[in-house]
């Protein structure tokens, strides 16, 4: 990447991560788990009466080292290894993932409905067909598939595309299918160590891992996953309103995950998720797309390389349509974190993480190709200055005028593409005013569902092999749950 | 089709003009009858280019730059076909095109002028700041089926009602179709100045020439 936003200096981001050690062993945290309070005081740790856990920095530190990814590679994993996306410094494209959300929001009627498998298949199927996005990851909670839910939807995920699939879950009942799953699909339990499971599940703020989040920890710190710590500490609310000092606890959750994650199972890869919510203190709502999400997105790219560890920050908008705030949100979003060089984003849809439209996925299209180039920078070679190419158009005179243009020069023909990423479909109007109406005086929302079905009609994923339906069907009955049908 | 004509055909779909004139130099030393070499190479090329255009599926550059590179080819088959003394195609139908008195602009009536040539039409650009006369003296000095003309200014679009004028006053505007074009035109202006099309774009230009011509 070329452009580069960087809001703290190196003495700052020295600051905000000496606060955060001084918050695990001054403040500690709050642990609803006998067995990995134990396993703490084991290494050293402090504890009270009131299990809280205070993290002695040389503990924090060395966990931090013994984290193997850590200044390193971070890959999640695609069905198609080709398509894996590879978390580093130094990385070539940043990586955009769309999130698969509870609700599906149908433009068309402006309604909201909870999601069906085949609104999962074809959202995914849209993800697998369009290269500007790299993967998805799940969280439908769908209330039919009670609290297997996270196998279900990865199943669907990985039939409907060869990119990566990962999963945020709050139920541990369902991991062991689903690693079985991704044993079949990486080839065995050896080859899954290599191209591991990635699972998320959430602490609790302010510093505070209660039951269900301990339990996960301990299921997912297993080698074949790579669990995935996710801190929530809205500004105001459960987290300082302050951005240093929310910040700062932020990187004390996420240190303490990694340390418990670290004990549990050493030499585990670790990601952190990391949204910045602001409480709005007009409607008592937290939300997750606000000025504080904007200021958050600039910094969280320097604070994942500061750690060494990647920062997923996810983006959500909080309109509940597809309208002119969907847009001032997501782009507001978007632009900031790839521009301070965030490895990895997660885009949720409508309505903060609740809802998911097709129409949108098109929008996210065009945002992440254009906010890629502007990352991209400008290059600047004799080539790009085109200098020789204006000279040979101003030299093309009739009657003592300059005629000639850049239209037809194989200086434009190589750069035009390079240069401007132009779309080849009609999703950005860019038709004179006849014309367009000519077309039908279609609005944005129009042309992205017809582009959406256009897609689904022509793109089919790549299918699993018949062993992999085989392992799958064994999976079912060895877990005796019921096939995923129509 | 023989690999020669092959190799011209791809060199034109290549937008490359070196590849264009060294396939078709290539060729005909090696024999290849030129209008073989002209309506299955380079025609077909660049009919297809233009389709594609047509149909969005490649960018403006990629049709001007192909174009020229067939124009450059097109060039060395009408020597070729001069020194054997074969009878040169007869060009789809005549086109004069210029841009009204008082505008300057040039690109846009540049694209059609390119399109148009490249889809077999012969085309007379009498260049910009064209007085209404200069287009009805070079319609009738090369026997023109189509008047085009580019009106980009508000303030000189009115001369594009001129020329109609001036058709009529020489007494061959029944003979003759005009098409008006430029961001300063509109449906309703071709109607106001009595012009027999208007096209929004160069691409729509061509499809109402062919048409034209097509309905002869």
């Amino acid at each position: 990447m070329r452009a580069k936003l960087e809001v703290l200096s190196s003495r700052e981001l020295d600051t905000i991560y000496g606060a955060a050690l001084d918050i695990l062993a001054k403040i500690g945290v709050n642990i609803e788990d006998d067995e990995i309070i134990q396993l703490l005081k084991k290494h050293g740790c402090k504890t009270d009466e009131n299990n809280i856990v205070y993290f002695q920095k040389s503990l924090v530190e060395r966990c931090l080292e013994a984290t193997p990814n850590r200044g390193g590679k971070t890959v999640l994993c695609g069905r198609d290894p080709s398509k894996d996306i590879v978390m580093e410094e130094g990385q070539r494209r940043q990586w955009i993932i769309a999130h698969v959300l509870m609700n599906y929001f149908d433009a068309a009627s402006t309604t909201y409905r909870t999601i069906t498998k085949q609104d999962i298949r074809n959202f995914v199927t849209l993800v697998d067909a369009l290269d500007s996005l790299d993967g998805v990851w799940m969280c439908t909670l769908m209330p039919e598939f009670d609290k297997l839910y996270s196998y279900f939807e990865y199943e669907l995920g990985i039939r409907s595309t060869t990119k990566p699939v990962c999963f945020s879950s709050f139920e541990p009942v369902a991991i062991p299918p689903a690693f079985e799953l991704a044993a079949a699909l990486a080839g065995g339990e050896a080859e899954l160590k290599k191209r591991p499971l990635t699972v998320a599940f959430c602490e609790i703020s302010p510093l505070t891992w209660n039951k269900y989040g301990c339990d996960m920890l301990k299921v997912t710190a297993k080698p074949g996953i790579q669990p995935v710590i996710t801190v929530e500490t809205p500004m105001g609310d459960t987290g300082s309103a302050t951005f240093a000092g929310n910040i700062a606890q932020k990187i004390a959750e996420l240190l303490s995950g990694l340390v418990i994650v670290q004990l549990l199972e050493e030499g585990l890869n670790v990601l952190f998720v990391a949204p910045l919510e602001v409480f709005d203190m007009r409607t008592a709502q937290i939300c997750l797309a606000s000025r504080g999400d904007y200021v958050w997105a600039c910094a969280v790219g320097q604070l994942e390389s500061y750690l060494g560890i990647p920062i997923i920050s996810p983006i959500s908008p909080d309109s509940k349509l597809l309208d002119l705030q969907e847009a001032y949100e997501l782009s507001f979003s978007l632009i900031p974190r790839l521009l301070g060089g965030n490895k990895t984003t997660v885009i949720h849809g409508l309505d903060q993480t609740h809802a998911i439209s097709n129409e949108l996925l098109l929008l996210m299209d065009e945002m992440a190709i254009s906010t890629r180039r502007m990352v991209q920078g400008i290059e600047v070679n004799d080539d790009t200055l085109a200098f020789d190419v204006l000279q040979s158009v101003c030299s093309k005179i009739e009657n003592g005028r300059r005629m000639g243009h850049f239209l037809n020069q194989t200086h434009t023909l190589k750069w035009y593409e390079k240069e401007h990423y132009p779309r080849r479909d009609n999703l950005i109007d860019k038709y004179n005013r006849e014309k367009w109406i000519q077309n039908g005086s279609r609005s944005f929302y129009q042309r992205a569902a017809e582009r959406a079905e256009k897609i689904l009609k022509e793109h089919t994923p790549e299918p699993l092999s018949e062993d992999m339906e085989k392992t799958i069907k064994r999976i079912h009955e060895k877990y005796d749950i019921p096939m995923i049908g129509a | 089709m023989s690999d020669d004509v092959n190799r011209v055909y791809k060199a034109v779909l290549s937008y490359e003009k070196d590849a264009v004139v060294e396939s078709v130099k290539e060729a005909i030393d090696h024999g290849v009858d030129p209008l073989m070499l002209m309506n299955e190479g380079l025609s077909k090329a660049i009919v297809e280019i233009g389709e594609r255009f047509g149909k969005e599926e490649i960018f403006l550059v990629e049709l001007m730059v192909g174009a020229e590179a067939c124009m450059a080819g097109i060039d060395l088959v009408k020597q070729k076909l001069l020194e054997n003394k074969i009878q040169v195609l007869e060009p789809k139908g005549i086109i004069v095109i210029g841009t009204v008195q008082g505008d300057i602009h040039n690109i846009g009536k540049d694209i059609v002028k390119t399109l148009l040539e490249a889809a077999g039409f012969e085309v007379h650009d009498i260049g910009v700041d064209q007085p209404a006369e200069s287009f009805v003296t070079k319609t009738v000095a090369f026997g023109a089926k189509v008047v085009a003309s580019s009106a980009l200014l508000t303030t000189t679009a009115p001369y594009q009602k001129e020329i109609e004028e001036k058709l009529k006053e020489a007494g061959i505007r029944d003979r003759v179709k005009t098409i008006i074009g430029g961001a300063a035109t509109s449906p309703e202006w071709a109607k106001t100045v009595g012009a027999d099309f208007y096209a929004s774009t160069a691409a729509e230009g061509i499809v109402i020439i062919k048409k034209v011509f097509e309905g002869e």
